[in-house]
């Protein structure tokens, strides 16, 4: 099983390409507020990552994804069961 | 077991939509073999809802839901997933004599709390008795209806352990309503349009007939989301009403594998589909190299396009684009609508493509006049307008000055309506409904637009809504997040649409602010945007004004098409004006090469 940090840390390589200004990612880091994703941006990301980790995240996790953090745990709960 | 998809071809005549009611539509589409089938985002099918099953299922939850004995027309809200369920309920509630209220689905990040808000608004709204959300959005909407008190509130299975009695049905008769929709998102005001039996089935009969001229060979595909008119309307009731099969995408599906759409499209060969201007743009952009010709569009012979003002370039770059597919643009099919006309006023002709009228831009800023471009005139500017078709034969349509007289052809105004597919009115709003609807029968669109001959054309609205990738924004819900913040104070913001450089809506906020050092000033921007994005979803540019500089109507009360016309005159009039040139005359250029 993948650690939290493990998973983190693709999800970063995962992010970097839709950050409108090089920033810093880390487990707080809004998805929204500072990556800034907008709607279309959210769904291409959410392919990316479930194509590089093979599962189908059911879209009504977004509601309670804030963080990149957030993001991880979902992550590691949908990995574990797959 | 390998489920297989309903097939197109129909042992059953083809009726169009001459029912009194959606229950006895489903009836009838029930002797046939057609139905819907629902892909999941890999496009393998997961479920196949005959119309025979549905109407069996459907026929058992009414009678579980009248066990709670629900007044008749009390609305149940559903959370309108595009899932086999959706239907179930919808039509469940067409026999047990409920309204159905289709609610929205999260996409956004982080957007529990303003998500619950929103569908508790329109729960409260339209007083709703019972509400359904699949599994995966139980917990929110348990969440949204607390304290509402609403009489049942649970997922599909809980419905399913009701109990079923034998109660004698008595579906919804044609003066009573046949769903409610909410026109937007806005927490503040929700707008729930009331449709009867005999509207909608009086707009489908002239959806299916005259406007895309239905036949029994047809199959449709749709990935919009079932609480959206044109999906809901278009895309369920129509090919039900003519006893049509559909194959179902989910729109978040959509979103994130778009091409998805033309697989379906392709594998299925499919003749209808319909999608606002962005859908086909999406998928173009996520075109891959030397993809196009492993696609058969070739019996693609409707695509619709409404929803959002029509940017014709980038559909001729999808037709372009896909043209190894064997796409024909001659598919592409304007049309003209809104929910509180049920779905549709008017369709382009069929097999026409799109017609782009292109007029005057300096005449018709001046003159609110489309005067019409002679080819050969060289330096003046230009605008580009999409003919939208002549409405269909059940409405009446007048274009009216701002003293309420009709204008004479090419002239710009407000446009009205009158049918019997337009709405009784806005849900427990008398007010809003005697503003938009005349005692006379005549509905406000809102659009304005002209006429060239019969056909109408849409220039832009007078409502305030700002349209961002089809989605309905209302200024309000971004005005009061503005207000939100300590340093802004109510009536300090302003937010509006103005033309993107590619004719787009842009969300535009002008906020009165204080301060005068610059971190700060650019801080307040930033938090804002961020407030914006996590909330409402949408980029949202922030314009800082001094106090006391907002315009103001007359009456004293702040003007947005006064800050819109005032944006428009200083600062992007030139820039828009000069991309619009050079995308018209590329436009202008395509058309003669394919002519």
């Amino acid at each position: 099983m993948q650690s939290k940090e493990e998973i983190l840390e693709q999800l970063y390589e995962l992010v970097r390409p839709y950050t409108k200004e090089p920033i810093e990612l880390g487990e707080e880091t809004g998805l929204i507020n500072e990556v800034g994703l907008d709607s279309v941006k959210v769904m291409e990301l959410m392919t990316a990552i479930e194509d590089h980790f093979d599962i189908s995240v059911p879209l009504n996790i977004l509601p309670n994804v804030q963080t990149i953090g957030d993001f991880a745990e979902q992550l590691q709960l949908l990995l574990k069961d797959s | 077991m390998v489920l297989e998809a309903t097939k197109t071809e129909n042992n059953l005549p083809l009726r169009a939509a001459d029912f009194p009611n959606l229950a006895a539509a489903l009836d009838y589409a029930a002797l046939g073999r057609t139905g819907s089938n629902f892909y999941n985002s890999r496009g393998e099918l997961y479920a196949v809802l005959t119309y025979t099953e549905l109407r069996e299922q459907a026929l058992t939850l009414a009678q579980r839901l009248r066990s709670l004995e629900p007044e008749r027309g009390a609305r149940l809200a559903i959370v309108a997933d595009t899932q086999p369920d959706f239907l179930r309920f919808f039509f469940a509630c067409q026999y047990a004599g409920l309204v159905p209220v289709p609610l929205p689905i999260p996409h956004n990040p982080g957007s529990h709390k303003s998500y619950v808000a929103q569908i508790r608004a329109m729960m409260r709204g339209c007083q709703a008795s019972l509400a359904m959300a699949p599994a995966g959005y139980s917990d929110l909407l348990s969440e949204a209806t607390e304290g509402l008190g609403l009489a049942f509130v649970g997922t599909p299975d809980a419905y399913d352990d009701l109990p079923e009695r034998a109660y004698e049905l008595q579906p919804m008769q044609a003066d009573e309503l046949a769903y409610l929709q909410y026109t937007s998102g806005s927490t503040r005001f929700p707008r729930g349009v009331m449709i009867t039996q005999r509207a909608v089935l009086s707009n489908l009969a002239g959806i299916i007939t005259e406007g895309l001229d239905v036949r029994t060979t047809d199959r449709c595909v749709s990935w919009l989301p079932f609480y959206h008119d044109m999906g809901l309307v278009g895309m369920v009731l129509a090919p039900l009403a003519s006893q049509l099969t559909v194959d179902y995408l989910g729109t978040r599906e959509f979103a994130m594998r778009p091409r998805q759409w033309l697989t379906l499209m392709s594998r299925n060969k499919a003749t209808i589909s319909f999608s606002p201007p962005f859908g086909f743009e999406l998928c173009n952009r996520r075109l891959r190299e030397g993809e196009a010709e492993t696609f058969d569009l070739s019996a693609w012979r409707v695509a619709g396009v409404g929803a959002e003002t029509i940017r014709p370039r980038a559909l001729f770059d999808f037709a372009e684009a896909l043209a190894p597919s064997g796409f024909d643009r001659k598919a592409f099919l304007a049309c003209y609508g809104m929910a509180e006309c049920s779905l549709a006023v008017s369709f382009a002709p069929l097999d026409g493509g799109l017609s782009v009228d292109q007029v005057d831009a300096d005449h018709l800023a001046l003159h609110h006049h489309a005067r019409p471009l002679l080819v050969d005139t060289v330096g003046e500017r230009l605008s580009e307008f999409v003919n939208c078709g002549v409405p269909l034969s059940e409405f009446e349509v007048e274009i009216r000055d701002d003293r309420g007289n009709v204008v004479p052809e090419r002239h710009i105004g407000v446009i009205y309506v009158r049918a019997p597919s337009v709405m009784s009115g806005y849900f427990n709003e008398p007010g809003i409904t005697a503003e938009t609807l005349s005692p006379d029968g005549w509905l406000d669109t809102g659009d304005i637009g002209y006429r060239v001959g019969d056909s109408i054309l849409i220039t832009g609205r007078n409502k305030d809504l700002i349209i961002i990738n089809g989605r309905n924004i209302w200024p309000q819900d971004l005005e009061q997040l503005a207000e939100q913040l300590p340093d802004v104070r109510p009536g300090d913001a302003l937010a509006f649409a103005v033309p993107d450089t590619d004719g787009t809506d842009l969300a535009l906020m002008v906020v009165q602010y204080r301060e005068k050092d610059v971190d700060k000033r650019a801080e307040l921007i930033r938090r804002l945007q961020g407030v914006i994005h996590a909330e409402v979803g949408v980029d949202c540019h922030i314009e800082l004004a001094p106090l006391h500089t907002l315009p103001r109507t007359s009456s004293g009360k702040l003007s947005r098409s006064k800050a819109r016309q005032n944006y428009i005159d200083t600062h992007l009039m030139n820039q828009v004006v000069s991309q619009k040139e050079k995308e018209s005359a590329t436009a202008a250029l395509l058309q003669k090469q394919a002519g």
